[in-house]
């Protein structure tokens, strides 16, 4: 009796899919890829290609196959009807079914089924005895001479079922006796050992190829560093300062007669040098230790700013201006001023 | 060498096409066999023998099975074309010698293990070696996977042995790593088949036995252990009593042990 339930359980369905009519036709039709596209408009009622409609069911396949995967172990036991409901739903919902899609949904829910039904039938079949597991392993317990009596708390103190110990030789009390079971070849040993045949661990190589590499970067670092420093910012820092030195002796040598800034920042044997100028020397203007003015022939003139009034002319409002020169106008500037020497010599001259 | 490809198609045509790597190697003909030991002296074919015994006694040792790939191209090399007469050769030492038998567990990849030949006796066995513990965790796995009549869903393996106090998840005294020791180890032994369940989800996988225990395993043996444990005769497991006495005489553990 319950046998015949099993199998009706799994064909019933499907035996009434190819029963109806439009059903038998359609499903040939539905396997392929273009399902649904050769309909006659004739026989097929509108909500066919309502999409609303179609994801309905296709919905309602997945909860079904997802109800069943869920339940799988409630679905198991021999008294649960479940998997009979679940397949009358779909074959409800199967009465609906016109394209590829749904039916697709329609046999994978079938496979999950079937699977279902597949073990259901084995617990059926089980004659005699059936086999527990866990009273099998209650069994081996007591065979692995599983200590019942004293309290087991430090073995395992976040064990889920843990009452009682296992001696050590627990397993192999079992090994032992289960031998007999195995027809197994005795594996066999070098009566003096054997050598390890794995090759010693590389550690040491690979820390020595860590260390060397890491040794370089800090060697290069540091001078990389100092290099930075003097080149860039102490340099100009120093040079500043020389021009300063520069432009107060000249003005120390005679208050009275203005400085040309022309024929003070022009080097008239090179114009790089000249740029440099007067790079260095907007420095002192824009820290405030020197002034610019124009004089009487409304040519710029330069003077360095007295201790004493460095304060005040940090307080006034500042003008800015930009300095350009070209080639062209560095060689005609020279022409026009009449520059035959440099006023501040290149710092390696100068320490001649 | 067509000629050599089409006579050895025509003579031996059951075992001639190979898969992977074993593509090179085509079994030698028994005219092959013959014209390549005219070739070599007695004494290098037992040399290359006794080389092949080793092999498989070496392999053996971790139980992993052996390859016939494997045994051309590490040890029979360049007398391959007589490589049917070694493995004869071997075997026949194998079964004389050492009382143990060669068996070809995969015709389609010829895979080979070693099995005991003897009769194992009740009790313990006579040679006081430590027992291999795992050989305990592989008998409950397979005794369920026999019992549940060939297939066993994973969890009810993993479910079972959480009751014996292993722990799929956690690293256990005798056997490490147990998941890899069950599905990885047994697997490659060929103890276990452990194979994928389509459509589940999350995925799932099931037990069965592999090659190797069919041939190894006495399910007469099992069946007569678990009526043992159980108190109960081995015939109430009906089902499990026929399978494991296919003969179907109704004699235990006598003529039809497997």
């Amino acid at each position: 009796m319950k046998r015949t339930r099993s199998g009706g359980d799994e064909e019933a369905p499907r035996q009434n899919g190819s029963a109806g009519g439009r059903r038998g036709e359609q499903q040939p039709q539905s396997d392929g890829d273009n399902g649904g596209c050769d309909f006659g408009p004739a026989d097929l009622p509108d909500d066919d290609n309502d999409p609303g409609l179609r994801r309905e069911i296709r919905s309602k396949y997945r909860d079904l196959i997802n109800s069943v995967q869920q339940n799988r172990e409630d679905m198991l036991s021999p008294s649960n009807n479940k998997l009979t409901e679940v397949l009358e739903e779909a074959n409800k919902l199967f009465k609906d079914v016109r394209q590829a899609r749904e039916a697709a949904l329609d046999a994978q829910l079938l496979v999950v089924a079937t699977d279902l039904g597949k073990e259901k039938a084995t617990q059926l079949f089980a004659e005699g005895n059936t086999f527990d597991p866990t009273a099998f392993a209650e069994h081996l317990l007591s065979f692995m001479g599983l200590n019942r009596l004293e309290d087991g708390e430090d073995e395992q103190p976040n064990g889920d079922v843990v009452d009682g110990y296992l001696p050590k030789d627990a397993w192999h009390r079992l090994a032992r006796r289960a031998e007999c079971c195995f027809r197994t070849a005795p594996s066999f040993h070098y009566m003096m050992g054997s050598f390890h045949a794995e090759p010693p661990p590389p550690k040491q190589r690979i820390e020595r190829q860590r260390k060397a590499p890491s040794k370089e970067a800090k060697r290069i670092m540091p001078t990389q560093l100092k290099k930075m420093e003097d080149s860039q910012q102490e340099a100009t820092e120093k040079e500043v300062e020389r021009i300063l030195g520069y432009l107060k002796s000249y003005y120390q040598d005679d208050p009275t007669s203005p400085i040309s800034y022309y024929e003070f920042v022009i080097d008239p044997s090179s114009f790089s040098r000249t740029v440099e100028n007067i790079f260095h020397t907007s420095f002192l203007i824009r820290d405030g230790l020197a002034r610019m003015y124009l004089d009487n022939a409304k040519l710029p003139c330069i003077a360095p700013v007295e201790e004493g009034e460095v304060e005040a002319g940090g307080s006034q409002s500042r003008k800015q201006c930009i300095v350009s020169v070209s080639p062209k106008i560095w060689k005609e500037l020279i022409d026009a001023f009449d520059i035959t020497d440099t006023m501040i010599h290149p710092p390696n001259t100068q320490t001649e | 060498m067509t000629q050599r490809k089409r006579l050895s198609n025509t003579q031996s045509s059951t075992q001639n096409r190979e898969e992977d790597d074993d593509t090179t190697f085509t079994q030698p003909s028994t005219s092959q066999v013959q014209r390549g030991l005219e070739k070599v002296t007695p004494a290098q074919v037992d040399q290359k023998t006794a080389e092949v015994v080793q092999y498989f006694l070496v392999k053996d040792q971790k139980k992993m099975p052996v390859r016939r790939a494997d045994i051309v191209k590490h040890v029979v090399k360049e007398y391959r074309n007589i490589y049917p007469e070694i493995m004869k050769r071997a075997a026949h030492t194998f079964d004389q010698v050492f009382g143990l038998k060669l068996v070809e567990i995969d015709a389609k990849s010829h895979t080979y293990i070693l099995i005991n030949k003897l009769e194992t006796t009740d009790g313990a066995s006579p040679i006081n070696s430590p027992a291999n513990p795992k050989m305990g965790l592989l008998f409950v796995i397979l005794s369920v996977i026999f019992m549940k009549e060939g297939v066993v869903k994973e969890n009810v393996i993993w479910n079972t042995l959480k009751k014996l106090r292993v722990d799929p998840g956690k690293k256990h005294e005798d056997f490490g790593d147990v998941k890899k020791v069950v599905t990885d180890e047994f697997v490659r032994q060929r103890y276990l088949e452990y194979v994928r369940i389509p459509h589940t989800e999350p995925v799932e996988h099931e037990f069965r036995w592999g090659q190797r225990a069919e041939i190894e395993v006495s399910k007469a043996r099992i069946l007569e252990f678990m009526g043992e444990l159980h108190g109960l005769e081995p015939q109430s497991w009906s089902q499990q009593y026929r399978e494991a006495h296919p003969a179907s005489n109704t004699q235990p553990g006598t003529s039809s042990q497997r």
